[in-house]
């Protein structure tokens, strides 16, 4: 019952604490990104586990968490709201050639980050991007400048 | 098509840029989430610093020491325990806990129960079951001027331990167990 406690708890903090993340990691993972989800993954195994390292109980904290996310994934269809708080909203950081510096500041990402999404569309240069939109999962999408 | 199936005929529901890209962007949203982040972030900070001070157990703030007033017990504790975490209770006794050339302890069960005394240091030449605690005996000399219990809380919530020396001062202490 303990581990089935700190599962839901762990699930609950891990998404709280992924969320509130400058960059949200998993689409644009660095180095950097991977030091976190070792690391927590790491630290927040050994609070829900405990000493009991049983399979009954790695079954239970698995099947609890895989609950957990089917619970989240419905009320995000059922309240949009709720997606909004859990994943967030699309930004547009460039519009019609226009960068978006503050919110760009805020949400932690810099040319660099834009300019690495649109070379996997083929553009070669910054004057080349028309919309550049952070989308709830990390990516970052790139609409080519057709002129 | 398979008629079971329901459809709906595409709409033009997402919010777009410039009228010309869908994105479905919220703005108002954002910024209000960028409020909620910055207060959450002091409020993390602050849980981190009261940590590292103990006030969450293991930290300056957690260790406590109390004394009978007869002197007969010195307490070596932490007020804040974690669920599961290992610690140590010291007890030095003075010079009147050595009765008949032997020293005693009582502790109340919730030294097992609720703290999880898993280990005594020195082991004790006799313990028994004494009404809602445990008594322990030291009769071999030299008789040790201390103890030390080694414990893992094993329930979340708050603890009274009670020790005694049989015949002198008693003390209880309220030991909090975080989870």
């Amino acid at each position: 019952m303990t581990t089935i406690w700190h599962a839901i708890f762990g699930y609950f903090y891990l998404v709280l604490t992924v969320r509130v993340l400058k960059r949200r990691p998993g689409a644009q993972m660095t180095p950097f990104e991977f030091v976190l989800i070792f690391l927590i993954g790491g630290v927040i195994i050994l609070c829900t586990m405990g000493d009991d390292r049983s399979e009954t109980n790695s079954v239970c904290a698995v099947v609890t968490i895989a609950l957990m996310h089917r619970l989240v994934s419905y009320l995000k269809t059922r309240f949009p709201k709720f997606g909004l708080i859990v994943d967030g909203t699309p930004v547009a950081l460039v519009e019609r050639g226009v960068w978006h510096k503050d919110l760009m500041r805020r949400l932690g990402l810099d040319e660099t980050d834009v300019m690495a999404a649109a070379r996997v569309k083929s553009v070669k240069t910054l004057d080349g991007i028309k919309y550049a939109i952070l989308e709830r999962n990390g990516a970052i999408s790139i609409i080519k400048n057709d002129s | 098509m398979p008629a079971d199936i329901e459809t709906k005929q595409i709409e033009d529901s997402v919010a777009k840029n410039n009228n010309e890209v869908a994105v479905g962007s919220d703005l108002e949203f954002q910024r209000r989430w960028w409020r909620f982040e910055h207060i959450l972030w002091l409020a993390l900070t602050a849980l981190v610093i009261l940590d590292a001070l103990g006030f969450f157990g293991r930290g300056w703030f957690a260790k406590a020491e109390a004394k009978t007033p007869d002197g007969s017990m010195r307490i070596e504790y932490e007020r804040i325990e974690r669920f599961g975490a290992p610690s140590l209770l010291t007890i030095h006794f003075g010079q009147n806990a050595v009765r008949n050339g032997g020293i005693q302890l009582w502790a109340s069960d919730s030294l097992l129960h609720e703290l999880g005394s898993q280990r005594l240091i020195p082991q004790a030449d006799r313990s028994a079951l004494d009404g809602h605690g445990i008594l322990y005996t030291w009769v071999a000399a030299p008789q040790p001027d201390s103890v030390q219990f080694s414990m893992q809380p094993a329930k979340v919530g708050s603890a009274w331990l009670t020790l005694r020396v049989p015949g002198a001062d008693q003390m209880r202490l309220k030991i909090a167990i975080f989870p």
